[in-house]
């Protein structure tokens, strides 16, 4: 039984008297401790994909199934309840996070809500999770907006793991770090997977880094699925339009190189 | 990080004859910036029309008239699809990459010698990224400017720019002819920056190993 299994999943949003598909008939599985990317240009859908499966919006139609359940049928305390096992970490942690609470706070708050420790357990709780995500205790006084962009994204991570998830949504979680930080919080989430078996369903553009950490692909184009599979294979020879654009544009150093080679400067 | 390009290949010295006198380099007229948000950077009740006339009309002295004429050759100059009615649009009208080009018209509305580009292209997913990418090259060498493009990640302004000079904790590290930088870099920094760059070709961090589905 896979983890998560979407299927013919459908929201159209309204843009005056036109309804558009933003995701138009989309069905995908992920299985326990498996990495699957969601790709696209911007308005491919995959953000809404994202926020669906979060049950942050509904779907027009349908169906989610999530650890054997009709997640889209849960509701309120049951919801709840399976929401600790179903996490999110978002592009800018600044954004995601109470700007003036503490570190501290950022991760006391999914301990207490899901009933996951004790009053009297919570701090040692929080200086766990802080170093299972490569930081120190002694960060958990601080406030939120005093620490780095890296850090942050890491207490992030840490609040996802808070609550035992099964499965980690991550939206273009690494696209604004810087490329050295980027690497280091990659290592840290296979890492995690590795060791907690936790799947993530990872957004984003950069087909470089989807190759390197994910299992497999779906290419989103209009909100369609264009083109699906093992994540090497899709990336090294796309097959589909958008997969041969998105290819394309990606920067590469070894063909600037070549370039500057042959046009014999030095 | 940054790129910097010389466009062309005649050495630009401040023009004398051209102004009446000689000036101290002005922001928007001998300096063009486009900055990581359009959608920061452009008024959001404001038609972009005007906001790229309002640039001619200011350092250029040219009535309003002018100034929308100009206007509509820079929309399509940056290849912004029916210019006309276009002048009269409003950033939330325009896609993310659309508002970009309409950055850069108004940025480069003065006919600026030096085009700043900071991050300007970081927030576009990557398909966009490089039309973008493609209309400053080609702006550059038509209107001969020189490109000062900052930017986080080494393998676009290796793309972009004639040499690259690598910063760190506000210090400069490196600067060197691209080839150079990226295929011999002398500093072990430059050397780290190239080898976080995840490419196409670069060896995955997965070990498949170690999925039990």
């Amino acid at each position: 039984m896979s983890l998560l299994a979407v299927s013919n999943l459908t929201k159209r949003y309204r843009r005056g008297d036109n309804t558009i598909a933003a995701v138009d008939d989309v069905s995908f599985h992920i299985e326990p401790g498996e990495t699957l990317a969601l790709a696209g240009p911007s308005g491919s859908g995959k953000s809404t994909i994202a926020r669906v499966v979060l049950r942050l919006i509904e779907p027009d139609d349908g169906r989610i199934e999530f650890e054997g359940d009709d997640f889209l049928a849960l509701r309120s305390a049951a919801l709840r309840a399976r929401r600790a096992r179903l996490q999110m970490v978002f592009q800018d942690p600044l954004a995601a996070f109470n700007p003036r609470a503490t570190v501290a706070r950022v991760l006391d708050d999914p301990l207490r809500i899901h009933g996951i420790a004790s009053r009297s357990e919570r701090p040692r709780r929080i200086a766990a999770l802080l170093e299972r995500v490569g930081l120190t205790a002694d960060l958990a006084p601080r406030a939120i907006h005093e620490i780095s962009g890296g850090q942050r994204q890491r207490v992030a991570i840490a609040r996802a793991i808070a609550t035992k998830p099964s499965l980690i949504v991550l939206d273009e979680a690494v696209s604004a770090l810087d490329v050295s930080v980027r690497g280091e919080i990659l290592e840290l989430l296979l890492d995690l997977q590795r060791q907690e078996k936790i799947a993530y369903l990872f957004i984003s553009h950069d087909l470089g880094v989807i190759r390197s950490i994910a299992h497999r692909v779906i290419l989103l184009d209009a909100g369609r699925v264009a083109e699906n599979g093992d994540a090497r294979t899709v990336i090294d020879a796309p097959q589909s339009a958008i997969g041969k654009a998105l290819v394309a544009a990606a920067p590469r150093l070894n063909r600037t190189l070549m370039r500057l080679a042959s046009a014999g400067l030095d | 990080m940054s790129g910097r390009t010389e466009g062309g290949l005649i050495e630009r010295r401040p023009q004398k004859s051209a102004s009446k006198q000689s000036h101290t380099p002005r922001g928007g007229r001998d300096i063009g910036f486009v900055f990581q948000d359009p959608s920061a950077s452009l008024d959001p009740v404001m038609p972009i029309g005007k906001q790229i006339a309002e640039v001619a009309r200011t350092h250029l002295g040219l009535t309003w008239s002018q100034s929308y004429a100009r206007a509509k050759t820079l929309l399509e100059r940056v290849r912004l699809p029916d210019p006309d009615s276009a002048l009269r649009a409003f950033p939330h009208q325009l896609s993310g990459g659309q508002k970009q080009r309409v950055a850069i018209a108004a940025a480069i509305a003065a006919g600026p010698k030096l085009l700043i580009a900071d991050e300007a292209t970081s927030a576009l997913d990557t398909i966009v990224q490089a039309e973008i990418v493609a209309l400053i090259r080609r702006l550059v060498t038509e209107d001969g400017m020189t490109l000062l493009f900052i930017s986080h990640d080494i393998a676009l302004a290796a793309e972009l720019a004639g040499r690259i000079a690598v910063f760190r904790h506000g210090q400069l590290v490196e600067l060197g002819m691209t080839a150079q930088i990226v295929d011999a870099p002398a500093q072990p920094y430059t050397r780290a920056l190239l080898d976080a760059h995840i490419g196409l070709d670069t060896k995955p961090l997965l070990n498949r190993a170690g999925l039990h589905a």
